[in-house]
């Protein structure tokens, strides 16, 4: 069977074309208390709370050209809720000085029948891991402390292997383009959380070689 | 030099030097007195020293202390040399943007040596300048509509609400600073709504304040009041004291309807599952994947704006007052029915309802026929019967008056017939809603034709809402004597028909009331046995 011709215009979620704005650094696990402890004191006053997330990474190879990638995420803590399907563009070249990294993001809340949608779709999973951590929120900001696990036989999330000794931080705001006042604010909050961590604009496309 | 001072000098050298044992004696003791003196003094420096020192750390700690006070119940934080307090709503989930930052400031170079103030508080704060004060959102329901020129400047205070005994200065001007800013986000809020939703007639927000037009030919204003610092007493005083028009519940409601819309806004903050979707309505999000119909969305999104709820609060206060005053405006005017109106304690802000019951005085057992439930909305009124019929009617007065007056004739004709029944009559005739007769600009005219036990005199009741009773006794043929001449049915078999009708002069009647009139009247013609 062939793999249907990988659409080449530009995808958009809607009228409204989001942008997520990131930062990312990582800390050892032994410094994790020290960062969450600084979290919970600059972020919004809520109850800190802990996620366990599933994700699947799908992709769609066309006759030539990169694959299209596609992730789907579930929870695993809270397994009512709908999963969460995520395009992500690349990173916008350009303002060199601009402080955070810029992509097309477009999110789609799904119902839980999505891996089979997207398998009859011809996408092929990639690979998949198992995220847990702690989320924090600072006005539209999203903090992230994510521990990364392997997932060592597929589709079981049970039996899982961590990645690494430490802790992957990502700090994140979804806004319409064009919006720079919110990586300025993002610089200012990143600034704050030194020298825990050093959050930086970090281009994937480049680390991957 | 004068010689006799020079020889004087000699007489005391040599006299101090004949007697040096004692001199020696006195100037070592002069010495070690003024040593001793020394200590003594410089031991009393060194006290006054450590009690003014103790003085000033005792400050410092009462300082310190406050603070803690302070920190216990409101936000702190430390900027450069600074300390920082948020008296905002924010962490409660209020949007305003005014950043609410006060300053703590320490009060403690007061001279000591003066008496110090009763009220002296190591600790002091420093709050934004346009917090200061205090302030009031005034809600009033008005008749007229006052002149375009006089809006927006309202400025009417009311006495500073007195401070709680024992409450810490910097407390009550904290709480006085934070009520200034939620009665300006509530203010805001308003009139941004005020702006953004269309109504038939358009809300007007000028200056300090909201007009909008709940019922034609009424208007409900909302205003900021906000006095600052001292200049009020002055220029509140010589404006006449006006009626107090305020409408304190709804002041209430508002205060309570932000904080509502805060926690809405708290608990809609949900952290989202999986941790990368986006911040967010969680039910929203349910919305595509369990493919929500339009209805279950917008139910979802229903968002009524506070003015909107506030103004269906004005519009059932005013109809609920309206109807008490039309209901005790009849009561008070008409004497005969009796009308009385039981209000029930418990109600809805856009709801509540009353009783009302018609009865004669004297005759409240036996003449129960109306009782009516009315249910008061927010638009219009709707009556329950007591046999279960609804009616609805509009916000305008008249209709209400209108319809209750004509429950009060119909009354009348009821009360008839069930006084027949006690009085032992027949009732032959029975009409709500008579056809015949002149129009009744109010209502129908209602009628009851009622026979005597033994069948001799019939009595026929008329009873319009406008043109008040006719009592018409109908006498047996025999009695009348008009009939006597050129009657052509002379047998005595005919005597027991009816004969011609009567009308019975009312107002001349003896009674306090229409039943007790009726009664005396159904004696009267009842043959005695």
């Amino acid at each position: 069977m062939e793999a249907p011709p990988v659409t080449v215009m530009p995808v958009t979620g809607g009228t409204i074309n989001m942008m997520e704005y990131l930062l990312q650094g990582s800390v050892l696990d032994q410094a994790l208390d020290s960062l969450l402890h600084r979290l919970r004191g600059l972020c919004d006053n809520m109850e800190p709370e802990t996620f366990t997330d599933h994700e699947l990474v799908y992709l769609l190879k066309g006759q030539q050209g990169n694959p299209f990638i596609l992730r789907a995420r579930r929870s695993l803590s809270h397994p009512t809720a709908p999963w969460h399907l995520r395009y992500l563009g690349q990173p916008e070249v350009g303002d060199k000085s601009r402080h955070a990294l810029v992509r097309n993001c477009v999110d789609v809340a799904t119902s839980h029948s999505l891996p089979e949608f997207l398998n009859e779709m011809g996408f092929r999973m990639d690979h998949e891991f198992v995220a847990n951590g702690h989320i924090f929120r600072k006005g539209a900001m999203k903090v992230v402390v994510t521990k990364l696990s392997r997932i060592l036989v597929p589709g079981n999330t049970e039996n899982i292997e961590r990645l690494s000794l430490s802790y992957l931080v990502e700090l994140s705001v979804l806004a319409p383009a064009g919006q720079d006042t919110v990586s300025e604010d993002m610089r200012s909050f990143a600034e704050q959380l030194k020298p825990l961590v050093h959050l930086e604009k970090i281009d994937p496309s480049k680390q991957r070689h | 030099q004068p010689l006799k001072y020079k020889y004087d000098s000699i007489y005391k050298w040599t006299w101090t030097y004949n007697r040096s044992p004692q001199v020696l004696q006195l100037i070592s003791k002069k010495r070690s007195l003024s040593t001793a003196a020394a200590v003594l003094l410089r031991g009393a420096e060194k006290l006054s020293k450590s009690v003014a020192e103790n003085m000033e750390n005792r400050r410092q700690r009462d300082f310190n202390s406050e603070l803690l006070r302070l920190r216990s119940q409101w936000k702190l934080r430390k900027v450069g040399d600074k300390i920082l307090g948020d008296l905002s709503y924010r962490s409660a989930g209020s949007l305003f943007p005014h950043h609410g930052t006060f300053e703590v400031i320490k009060n403690t170079d007061i001279d000591l040596d003066k008496k110090v103030p009763e009220d002296y508080c190591p600790l002091n704060v420093q709050i934004p300048s346009d917090l200061e004060g205090s302030a009031y959102i005034k809600v009033s329901i008005q008749k007229q509509a006052p002149d375009i020129g006089d809006l927006g400047t309202i400025s009417l205070f009311r006495r500073q609400p007195k401070s709680k005994a024992g409450a810490q200065p910097w407390h009550v001007k904290l709480e006085a600073a934070q009520n200034v800013l939620l009665c300006k986000e509530i203010f805001a809020q308003l009139s941004r709504e005020a702006v953004q939703i269309k109504s038939q007639i358009p809300h007007i927000v000028v200056k300090n304040q909201i007009i909008s037009q709940p019922f034609p030919g009424l208007q409900l204003s909302i205003s900021l009041c906000h006095s600052s610092g001292e200049k009020k007493s002055q220029r509140a005083a010589p404006e006449k004291p006006k009626a107090d028009d305020h409408l304190y519940v709804l002041e209430h409601n508002l205060h309570q309807m932000i904080r509502e819309f805060h926690k809405q806004q708290l608990s809609s903050v949900l952290m989202p599952h999986p941790a990368t979707a986006p911040f967010g309505h969680k039910r929203l999000r349910l919305a595509g994947p369990q493919a929500y119909t339009k209805a279950q969305i917008s139910s979802v999104q229903q968002g009524q704006g506070l003015l909107e709820k506030i103004i269906k609060q004005a519009k059932h206060i005013f109809l609920r007052s309206r109807t008490a005053r039309t209901i005790d405006s009849l009561a008070s005017r008409i004497e005969d029915p009796q009308i009385q109106a039981h209000w029930s304690n418990i109600n809805d802000v856009y709801e509540s309802s009353v009783k009302v019951l018609i009865t004669s005085q004297g005759y409240e057992q036996i003449c129960k026929s109306i009782q009516l439930q009315l249910n008061i909305g927010v638009e219009q009124i709707r009556v329950v019967h007591r046999d279960g019929r609804v009616v609805t009617l509009s916000h305008q007065e008249q209709e209400l008056q209108d319809f209750l007056l004509s429950q009060m004739s119909q009354h009348q004709v009821h009360a008839v017939q069930q006084l027949a029944k006690v009085m032992g009559w027949h009732v032959l005739s029975f009409s709500n809603h008579v056809g015949l007769g002149s129009i009744e600009s109010v209502g129908n005219a209602s009628a009851v034709t009622v026979a005597s036990p033994n069948g001799d005199y019939a009595i026929s009741v008329r009873n319009g809402p406008e043109s008040g009773c006719k009592v018409l006794v109908q006498f047996p043929r025999n009695q009348s004597k008009e009939l006597q001449k050129g009657d052509v049915v002379l047998d005595s078999k005919w005597s027991h028909l009816r004969g011609p009708y009567r009308e019975v002069h009312w107002s001349k009647m003896e009674g306090r009331n229409f039943v007790y009139k009726m009664e005396l009247l159904m004696a009267a013609l009842t043959p005695a046995p």
